[in-house]
């Protein structure tokens, strides 16, 4: 490589390190801010402590919302995962014209922007009496999530080799043998990682809270909104920590469904070692 | 043929309702016999064997296995084995419990599954890969598990489609003769789809060639290749010169020939035809031979045009009676291999060698 | 015959989903499209009214039944709710409105026959045309008026359509605003994407997994949590503050918090990843056989780049342009945190209009628009890029 090339290519490799800095620091930050001994959010911390976490585990107000954030986050993967891939199932398995349109309208939940979709079902919920109340947050969710778990349950039976189940047919399996010990083995990463979409989606969400939930339904989002509205306390960046680590935790699990997904996968194209 | 195994009767697919896959098939296989179908892509001989799997249902005609009809059997309950191109091995079960897989559905009895995995490896020579994962195999490893899993139920008949495909050319030869062998020891029916002529020769008792939703030709290998039915059958099976002219004379088997430019063949002629039709000449280019000492039936003169160099042998590329792309199959030794460009040949050949077939409408 | 048992199943196994997306949410956008355009406050309030002003030409003043309706049916409106409803949806058509219903709708007792007389009495204004005029236009079931001043057009109490007052004539900039932000946000992350992508693409497998690992902890990282931690990183005695005077850069705290900076940069932050991670697959799948093309036939590395590479790679910057920009254009959490008041942008007003004036008629008016341009910029990237589709980049 010449000079020009070199130096080119380090500026290149600076700027993207300055850049994923950029990325990363924010949320780095946030983690001694949230130990901090101080009352002030700011850096260099005057000590360390467990107070603000203290203050996280002991505030009545705190804890519902973890507790909700999970109801709803878990009822949301259930129902979404369940949902998607049944209609996944339906649009692999279906022979019919149409498809494209049937996957875009179960997807134009991702298209629309959030604050449509929250006053729209605001609106609607306060016909049938789902504002504040913990189903209604759950029915949003879900129609919130589960295009993640439409599409990433149709890509992964995207490689799923129909004369798989040919061939166990021929094997003298019937269909709902073919499907249990076939299909739903070989695409299970792919609902997993639906599952994990459609948590995170939940688990993350805030602008539907902010209309649909009343304070009894606060998530963690919603209470973090609400705290940072009213006062800034380290409270609240201990909060973003622990949702910095659920955050992380559904980023490996993901990661490691992936390469068991791609290692099943793998055999689909078979590999010539001699 | 009595006590058949396999009838189509009158079989026809459409998919959209006009167009016809495949069209008024009538079909009789013997038991135990390697049939194999063979075609280019789109003549219907996938469609046929998909039919008989039972992933596809006939538009109209009827189906039979073993004397009962089976339009709207469930492949599942068919009893019909089947290797496909891409060998379809369960990729999240190990070898054996590929094999076992079968054995479970057929309800055969838990002590009987362990004998019966170990033969059906040992035939195919893994018994040694037994707890890998399909990925872990190369392609010929993986498509002898795939043939092993569909053998080792027992069912009577197996349905191979383009099984080696896939495979590099040696690997291909290998497994052609490793297949018809095992077909020979157990006696299974074999249906064998492929679009490669030499696939076919090589391993088939019967070949049916598929054109246009039509069986063309149903016959054993050699009359195939020396007694083709038509037009389609002697271009599909093994290279041929071929020449259009129109039937000028006929008495029984033998008949002449006119060319389009006026020469006269004389040639061998089976199809029902009456002197004034149109027909094809078809002649084989090792049948042709090279010289001026020839005193056969069929005698021109012929031009060099060009020399491909085969290894073993060498193909002259000709004109003779107009055309340009006449060829001539020679030992790589004759003397006319080391001509130059434009040299004067005679060309000769037998009226036995040379048939007089139907065009293809 | 087995195909139409396939179909049956298919669709058994699609109905659940296909009636929870309807009922929650196709269902819903057409309650807002129909609160957008709405208008059943003077017809359920004052039906009398209604049938009163039905035969009235418009000319003049209605009939005394006209005035004997509304003095009933006012006050009987300030025994429930509606009188709130519907005095706040007259007063949002002409301001001064709300006054005079609940004035007239207390006064009742003091009303006596003839009512037009007493009425116009009681106020000049009910002697005036053009208020019985805007009434009988709102007994109709239908209102153009909220989507008219979406767009800073207000309707004559005759039912024109004219320029909306200056005091009221605030959402053509809005819209502007929330494009240009959009569009500068779009910008930026493309313009610090691409680079960032490359440099990922040319490095080693290890490298490069480790920086992926960097965009993806903040992409799954919730918007929430990142725009909190510029909130606190960018007070006036926040960490960044801190630094600036810490490096002797700055003698006095800079605000930051609450401005278009601000909104800029956590924006960027915060969509950043849907730039990187489709250029990056697109870069990481892209042959080099091309380039080794374009240097055997004479090219020249800057033009390699501008006539081989950039053209190849342009899908890629074109879906996660089309993204960012779809996903800046109805963005709320981050300008509503970190932003001033002029840097707030039309999602903001929907909720402001729903939660704070209750002004449902103007939200959905709002949400429709914003629905449209994204409707619009979803056909732009189907035409733009080939098979586009949202769920490329997922979190």
């Amino acid at each position: 490589m010449n000079p020009q090339g070199r130096g080119l290519a380090l500026f290149l490799r600076t700027f993207t390190a300055i850049v994923l800095v950029f990325l990363m620091a924010p949320i780095v930050v946030v983690f001694p801010l949230s130990f901090s001994s101080g009352e002030l959010l700011t850096l260099p911390t005057p000590g360390y402590s467990l107070r603000w976490y203290d203050d996280f585990f002991s505030s009545s107000k705190w804890l519902l919302a973890t507790r909700n954030s999970f109801v709803v986050g878990i009822a949301t993967a259930i129902l979404a995962t369940t949902l998607g891939t049944l209609a996944a199932l339906g649009i692999f398995l279906g022979r019919f014209r149409g498809k494209a349109f049937i996957v875009a309208l179960m997807s134009t939940p991702m298209v629309v922007p959030v604050v449509v979709t929250a006053i729209a079902m605001y609106f609607a919920f306060s016909f049938v009496g789902l504002n504040n109340t913990l189903t209604g947050l759950v029915v949003a969710h879900t129609v919130l999530s589960v295009p993640y778990v439409l599409i990433t349950v149709l890509a992964t039976l995207q490689t799923f080799d129909r004369n798989l189940l040919k061939a166990a047919a021929t094997l003298g399996a019937p269909p709902h043998v073919a499907f249990r010990r076939v299909l739903l083995p070989l695409i299970a990463p792919g609902v997993a990682t639906g599952a994990l979409f459609a948590f995170a989606t939940s688990f993350d969400e805030l602008v539907v809270a902010i209309f649909v939930a009343g304070p009894q339904q606060f998530t963690l989002p919603r209470q973090m909104y609400a705290g940072l509205r009213e006062f800034l306390s380290p409270t609240i960046a201990s909060a973003a920590v622990l949702l910095i680590v659920c955050s992380l935790a559904l980023l490996a699990a993901n990661e490691y469904f992936r390469a068991r997904g791609k290692a099943r996968t793998a055999a689909a194209d078979p590999a010539e070692p001699n | 043929m009595h006590d058949p195994i396999v009838t189509f009767e009158q079989v026809t697919k459409s998919y959209d309702g006009r167009t016809r896959v495949v069209e008024a098939l009538d079909l009789r296989l013997a038991r135990g016999e390697f049939l194999t179908m063979l075609g280019p892509s789109g003549s219907g001989k996938t469609t046929t064997l998909m039919m008989l799997a039972g992933f596809e249902d006939p538009t109209s005609g009827t189906i039979t296995l073993e004397g009962k009809k089976l339009n709207h059997v469930p492949a599942h309950r068919r009893g019909i084995g089947m290797v496909f191109q891409n060998y379809a091995l369960f990729p999240h079960m190990t070898v054996a419990e590929n094999l076992v897989f079968p054995l479970q559905m057929h309800g055969v009895p838990k002590a009987e599954i362990e004998p019966k995995v170990k033969r059906a490896l040992e035939m195919v020579r893994l018994p040694h890969l037994r707890d890998r994962k399909p990925t872990q195999l190369s392609g010929g490893q993986q498509q002898r598990v795939a043939v092993a899993r569909a053998l080792v139920y027992g069912p009577k008949l197996v349905l191979m489609d383009e099984p080696l495909g896939a495979l590099d050319k040696q690997l291909r030869e290998e497994l052609q003769l490793e297949i018809k062998h095992l077909h020979e020891e157990l006696g299974v029916t074999i249906v064998y789809v492929t679009h490669d002529q030499s696939e076919a020769l090589t391993m088939s008792d019967r070949i049916a060639v598929f054109h246009h939703g039509r069986v063309q030709q149903l016959a054993t290998p050699a009359e195939l290749y020396e007694r083709p039915a038509n037009a389609f059958v002697a271009s599909f099976i093994g290279e041929n010169n071929r020449f259009n002219g129109t039937l000028a004379a006929r008495d029984g088997t033998a008949c002449r020939v006119r060319l389009s430019g006026g020469e006269e063949v004389a040639a061998a002629i089976e199809a029902d035809l009456a002197v004034g039709a149109p027909v094809v000449l078809s002649v084989r280019p090792e049948r042709v031979a090279i010289g001026a000492h020839v005193s056969a039936d069929n005698c021109f003169a012929a031009e060099l045009l060009e020399v491909i160099y085969l290894g073993d042998h060498c193909k002259l590329r000709l004109r003779v009676a107009g055309s340009e792309a006449f060829i001539a199959k020679v030992p790589a030794g004759d003397p006319a291999t080391i001509a130059p460009r434009g040299t004067p040949l005679t060309v000769a050949w037998p009226a036995q060698a040379c048939r007089a077939i139907p065009p293809l409408d | 015959m087995a195909i139409s048992r396939n179909n049956l199943l298919a669709a058994g196994l699609i109905a659940p989903l296909f009636v929870v997306v309807v009922a929650s949410f196709i269902v819903p956008l057409l309650v807002t499209l129909y609160t957008a355009i709405g208008n059943p406050e003077v017809r359920q309030t004052l039906p009398l009214t209604t049938g009163a002003l039905r035969d009235w030409n418009g000319e003049g003043l209605p009939p005394e039944a006209a005035f004997a309706a509304v003095i009933a049916e006012l006050a009987q409106a300030q025994e429930g709710q509606a009188i709130g409803q519907l005095s706040r949806r007259l007063n949002f058509e002409q301001t001064g409105l709300r006054t005079l219903l609940l004035k007239t709708a207390r006064a009742k007792e003091t009303l006596a026959a003839p009512y037009r007389e007493s009425l116009v009495a009681l106020d000049t204004r009910w002697g005036d045309t053009e208020l019985w005029q805007l009434l009988k236009r709102n007994t109709g079931t239908l209102t153009p008026l909220f989507l008219l001043r979406s767009l800073d057009l207000t309707l004559t109490p005759a039912g024109s359509v004219a320029q909306a007052p200056k005091e009221d004539a605030v959402f053509l900039p809005l819209f502007a605003r929330t494009f240009v932000i959009s569009f500068w946000v779009t910008v930026l992350c493309v313009v610090i994407g691409y680079p960032v992508a490359y440099t990922l693409s040319t490095l080693s497998q290890r490298a490069a997994n480790i920086g992926m690992a960097l965009v993806l902890v903040p992409f799954w990282t919730s918007i929430l949590v990142r725009t909190t931690a510029w909130f606190i990183l960018l007070q006036r005695e926040g960490p960044v503050n801190a630094l600036l005077r810490g490096l002797s850069i700055v003698d006095e705290p800079v605000t930051m918090i609450f401005t278009r900076f601000a909104v800029y940069v956590a924006m960027v932050h915060v969509l950043l990843p849907f730039v990187v991670l489709p250029l990056y697959s697109v870069m990481k799948g892209l042959d080099p056989v091309y380039l080794r093309a374009a240097a055997s036939l004479g090219a020249p590395p800057w033009q390699r780049f501008l006539r081989v590479y950039l053209p190849m790679t342009m899908p890629g910057v074109a879906a996660g342009g089309l993204m960012v920009f779809m996903l800046s254009v109805g963005f709320y959490i981050t300008p509503a945190l970190v932003g001033g008041p002029n840097d707030q942008m039309v999602s903001y007003f929907i909720a402001f209009f729903t939660n704070q004036t209750i002004n449902w008629g103007m939200a959905a008016a709002l949400a429709c628009l914003l629905l449209l341009m994204t409707g619009i910029l979803v056909g732009v990237a189907r035409l733009v890029v080939p098979g586009f589709r949202l769920g490329s980049v997922s979190p």
